[in-house]
């Protein structure tokens, strides 16, 4: 899994145009809990953006606030230069939304559902019924257009909520979990169809829980949790950034995998410059050897007469980064 | 050694235990889930029979007390004749609510009997638990209602406490069979309120609950005879005041009742172990064939328009910039045709039942109660008919009735289960068209319903065209203020449970203003009550169109309406963001 430096060459400049969503110490209480606790970012116009966290971590929140259907606590928003809040209509006229959880028409069928979504931005009836069948297509529901949307599996009615959000053909596309309950086919037309968009200059805005997705889609993101920004960069300056060029999982077994952890820590510290030790991640089923020469780490190892019942050397992933930056919350 | 022969002893006590006593399991799950709205249950087993007992026992009684006398029947007064009746009326229709959702809640919408299903529980168990549990709500609240009716000395024996028995016997008459067909059907789609509409309502109509059966006409009498709730009512008068009746008679009654038991409850059983057994069959789906064919119809239709052109970049979004741009878009349009092509794919007898409701509440009064009544005393001195007393009230009420559904419920249900206006909010949509919208779809409903009304009032004579045409327009009118109201009460609503009490409101509300008795029967000070409450000035306004007798107070009722629609219409814009933002 290589980061094509071509990512990288998308780092922010100064002579970018006016940012597509710009926020400003966002602050979203619901009584007196704060989901979302001051968070401040940018996105430029043909930028794609992704929102990691862990559950609860207040990406939804967000996305909601982006588009104007919560209210914010505090801070400032603009979404193309307009406040949303002010501007209600207006931006989402411009916005695609595909909420986490799909809000279909059950009461409409799978055509009327597009067309009816596109009667509510005031597009003529003449261009929907064309654009319909292009969506359909995409979404590939042609032979269920006139069924009731009860009548759908859980992931039709994902790619129709997603195909649904293209009808205005938005400037800025709101993505909560798109992938989530794709089969593998139908995410890759839909990573094609969102490359494509990009291209065409649309402004990407995504949540996911597959680091894999999010390092093929994202030029930027940001790493939430407990409502604030974690760390944000480019995947591959973030896994720089946080993380060692090489890992080394180890399993030693479930009871003693934490135990482990300690004496290899020592040893690795004490190793010397060859490894590039840098820390270990404890997982519940296997340790994480973050280490720049994961090669050499395995061989310091095995020479003091560990003996892991599996090893496997890999290339950092955003995964790690994740793990690193909200992996706490996990363990404790 | 296998696992029967373990600990063998205390399985097999178990399973048996199980076997005999499962129905008694099951019915304490019933009674649990009931639990959850146990206040408004309660509230309203006391509340009802107070509210039918001042309403329909004093109003309606001093009319009718007046002029017929019921001794012949064993009664000593109007109250005294209908309390029994009103009794075993809303025990039954009570059973026309618990045999419907509860049931498709346990096949469908929570598969609760399908966690049963895994236990020791057969199904006939199963079903016997529900009505087991829901025959303890109907005895709970025939015994408030007893008691209640013994506090206004409107029991004269205390065999009227063997009323909770017979009224549990009419109640599960009618609930059963409803209970074999609701349970036979995968989904309900409306089904529920087709049965409430076609069958519960004529059968408790024309049972003859508020006058004698046979102050009907013939044919309608027919009705009453089928009618578990006549045979549950005439039982009740026999017991509550002795009215004389042949043996023959009561045996007929008590055997029309079990038969129809016995028979459903075969029928329940035969249902619920198909369904809970092991060809686990999933239920019919009625109108399966009418769907088919709609959607062949529509995939003609989609192949004979096949040869559209690709779409050539977006034309551009509608939305206003300028005064209210944040609330309104201009798109009410797209709100009221979602509405109309979701009405379009429902069914149709569903949209043209809410017209016979009012219907039939004439029919039943007008023909029932009229031969009590030699006429109700007009304001300019003459009399008129007690069928044109009522019929301009009906309108009224018909029409508060429809607005408030459709301003409430069914605003609450969009917003929390469908969540219809998190899907518009997202939208270039603004919060005002989508309100306006839905008041604009419940008005076109309304109005189709008040023009079906008005047509069989214009075609009985009832009303003259002249008046009719203004009737329709006020019909509007008040449905309009209703509306504005409900929106705005429905942006302070949370759960489903505060919806049940305003139900509480709109029965009180049809019952004492004005509707079915002039309200100069009360003294002055529940008079005035009564006066600041928004249906009576719908319903004196009506009179007033239909009498063509205009006068000071009608411009009060005109400015009542408008207040309401400017304070409600006010409100509910000022908590749009609470209601559809949330
Ligand atoms: N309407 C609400 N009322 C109260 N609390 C809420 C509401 N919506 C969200 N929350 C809380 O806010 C926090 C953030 O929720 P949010 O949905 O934004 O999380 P998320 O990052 O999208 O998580 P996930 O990955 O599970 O989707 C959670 O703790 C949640 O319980
Ligand atoms: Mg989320």
């Amino acid at each position: 899994m290589s980061i094509s430096s071509a990512l990288e060459s998308s780092a922010p400049s100064d002579t970018a145009p006016a940012p597509a969503i710009d926020a400003t110490s966002l602050v979203k209480e619901y009584g007196d809990f704060t989901a979302v606790d001051g968070i401040t970012f940018s996105v430029r116009r043909g930028e794609s953006f992704g929102l990691l966290g862990p559950n609860g971590a207040g990406k939804s929140t967000t996305m909601r606030m982006i588009a104007a259907v919560a209210s914010r606590t505090e801070g400032q928003m603009l979404v193309a230069g307009l406040d949303p809040e002010q501007h209600g209509p207006e931006v989402r006229a411009r916005l695609g939304v595909i909420p986490q959880q799909d809000n279909l028409d059950e009461e409409l069928t799978v055509r009327e559902n597009i067309i009816m979504y596109g009667r509510y931005f005031g597009l003529p009836r003449r261009y929907l019924r064309a654009k319909a069948d292009e969506l359909l297509e995409f979404a590939q529901l042609e032979h269920k257009a006139n069924s009731r949307v009860e009548d759908l599996s859980g992931g039709m009615k994902r790619r129709l909520t997603i195909a649904r959000a293209l009808v205005n053909e938005p400037e800025v596309l709101l993505l909560d979990e798109p992938t989530t309950g794709l089969d593998p086919q139908a995410r890759h037309v839909l990573w094609d169809r969102l490359f494509r968009l990009k291209e065409s200059g649309t402004t990407l805005v995504l949540t996911t829980h597959h680091m894999d997705e999010a390092e093929q889609l994202c030029d930027r993101l940001v790493v939430v949790d407990h409502g604030a920004i974690m760390a944000e960069g480019t995947p591959a300056g973030l896994i720089r950034e946080h993380s060692t060029r090489e890992v080394l999982e180890l399993r030693f077994g479930t009871d003693r995998n934490a135990e482990q952890a300690k004496t290899l820590e020592e040893l690795l510290t004490g190793a010397g410059p060859d490894a590039d030790f840098s820390h270990i991640e404890v997982l519940p089923d296997r340790l994480l050897v973050y280490a720049g020469q994961a090669e050499s780490a395995l061989e310091a190892i095995h020479a003091a007469g560990h003996k892991p019942m599996t090893s496997l050397v890999r290339r950092s992933s955003l995964e790690d980064v994740f793990l690193r930056l909200t992996g706490r919350s996990l363990i404790d | 050694m296998t696992i029967a022969d373990y600990p063998a002893v205390n399985k097999d006590v178990l399973s048996r235990r199980v076997r005999r006593w499962g129905a008694l399991y099951q019915a304490e799950a019933t009674l649990r889930s009931m639990r959850a709205y146990g206040g408004v249950i309660l509230f309203a087993s006391t509340f009802q029979p107070i509210m039918y007992i001042l309403a329909m026992g004093l109003g309606l009684g001093v009319l009718v007390g007046a002029e017929t006398d019921f001794s012949a029947y064993g009664a000593d007064s109007y109250l005294m004749y209908i309390a029994p009746a009103i009794l075993a009326s809303t025990v039954a229709m009570t059973a026309g609510i618990e045999f419907t959702f509860p049931v498709m809640e346990g096949f469908k919408w929570r598969r609760k009997y399908y966690g049963a299903q895994a236990t020791a529980l057969t199904p006939p168990q199963i079903a016997l638990g529900h009505i087991l549990g829901v025959s303890c709500r109907f005895g709970l609240h025939a015994l408030i209602f007893t008691a209640v009716l013994f506090a206004f000395g409107a029991l004269s024996s205390p065999a009227a406490l063997l009323m909770i028995l017979s009224s549990t016997l009419g109640a599960l008459a009618i609930g059963l069979p409803i209970m074999a067909y609701i349970s036979s059907l995968r989904d309900e789609k409306g089904h529920a309120a087709i049965i409430q509409r076609f069958v519960i309502m004529p059968l408790f109509l024309f049972s003859g609950t508020f006058y004698p059966l046979t102050n009907l006409p013939q044919f309608l009498q027919v009705i009453g005879w089928v009618s578990p709730i006549w045979h549950a009512n005439e039982l009740g008068r026999v017991l509550a005041f002795g009215q004389p009746t042949d043996l023959w008679l009561v045996a007929v009654h008590i055997g029309y009742l079990s038969a129809i038991v016995v028979v459903a409850w075969f029928a329940v059983q035969r249902v619920f172990t198909r369904r809970l057994g092991y060809d686990e069959w999933r239920g019919r789906i009625p109108g399966l064939k009418a769907d088919q064919r709609r959607q062949e119809r529509q995939d003609a239709k989609a192949a004979a328009t096949e040869s559209y052109q690709r779409s050539e970049g977006v034309p551009p979004v509608a939305f206003r910039r300028g005064v209210g741009a944040n609330y309104y878009s201009g798109n009410i349009r797209a709100v009221f045709s979602r509405g109309l092509t979701a009405i379009r794919n429902n069914r149709g007898i569903i949209f043209i039942s809410g017209f016979l409701e009012p219907v039939l509440f004439l029919t039943s009064f007008g023909l029932g109660v009229s031969p009590m009544i030699s006429g109700i005393e007009a304001a300019d001195g003459g009399t008129i008919s007690y069928a044109m007393f009522i019929a301009p009230a009906l309108l009224a009420v018909s029409a508060m009735n429809g607005a408030v559904f459709d301003s409430t419920w069914n605003v609450f249900f969009k917003l929390k289960i469908t969540k219809l206006y998190r899907t518009m909010m997202s939208t270039s949509l603004g919060p005002v068209d989508v309100a306006v919208g839905e008041i604009a779809l419940a008005l076109f409903r309304g109005g189709i319903y008040a023009l079906g009304f008005l047509g069989v009032l214009v075609a009985t004579g009832l009303v003259t065209p002249l008046p009719a045409l203004l009737m329709w327009i006020t019909a509007l009118f008040i449905a309009l203020g209703f509306a504005c109201i409900g929106m705005a009460v429905t942006s302070f609503m949370k759960r489903f449970q505060q919806m049940d009490w305003m139900m509480m409101v709109l029965i009180p509300m049809f019952l004492f203003s004005a509707t079915l008795f002039p309200i100069d029967v009360y003294p002055t000070g529940v008079q005035w009550v009564i006066q600041a409450l928004p249906l009576w000035h719908g319903v004196e306004l009506m009179r007033d169109i239909a009498f063509w007798d205009f006068g000071a107070m009608t411009l009060v009722h005109i400015g009542y309406y408008l207040v309401m629609v400017g304070v409600g219409g006010a409100l509910a814009a000022y908590r749009m963001k609470a209601l559809f933002l949330r």
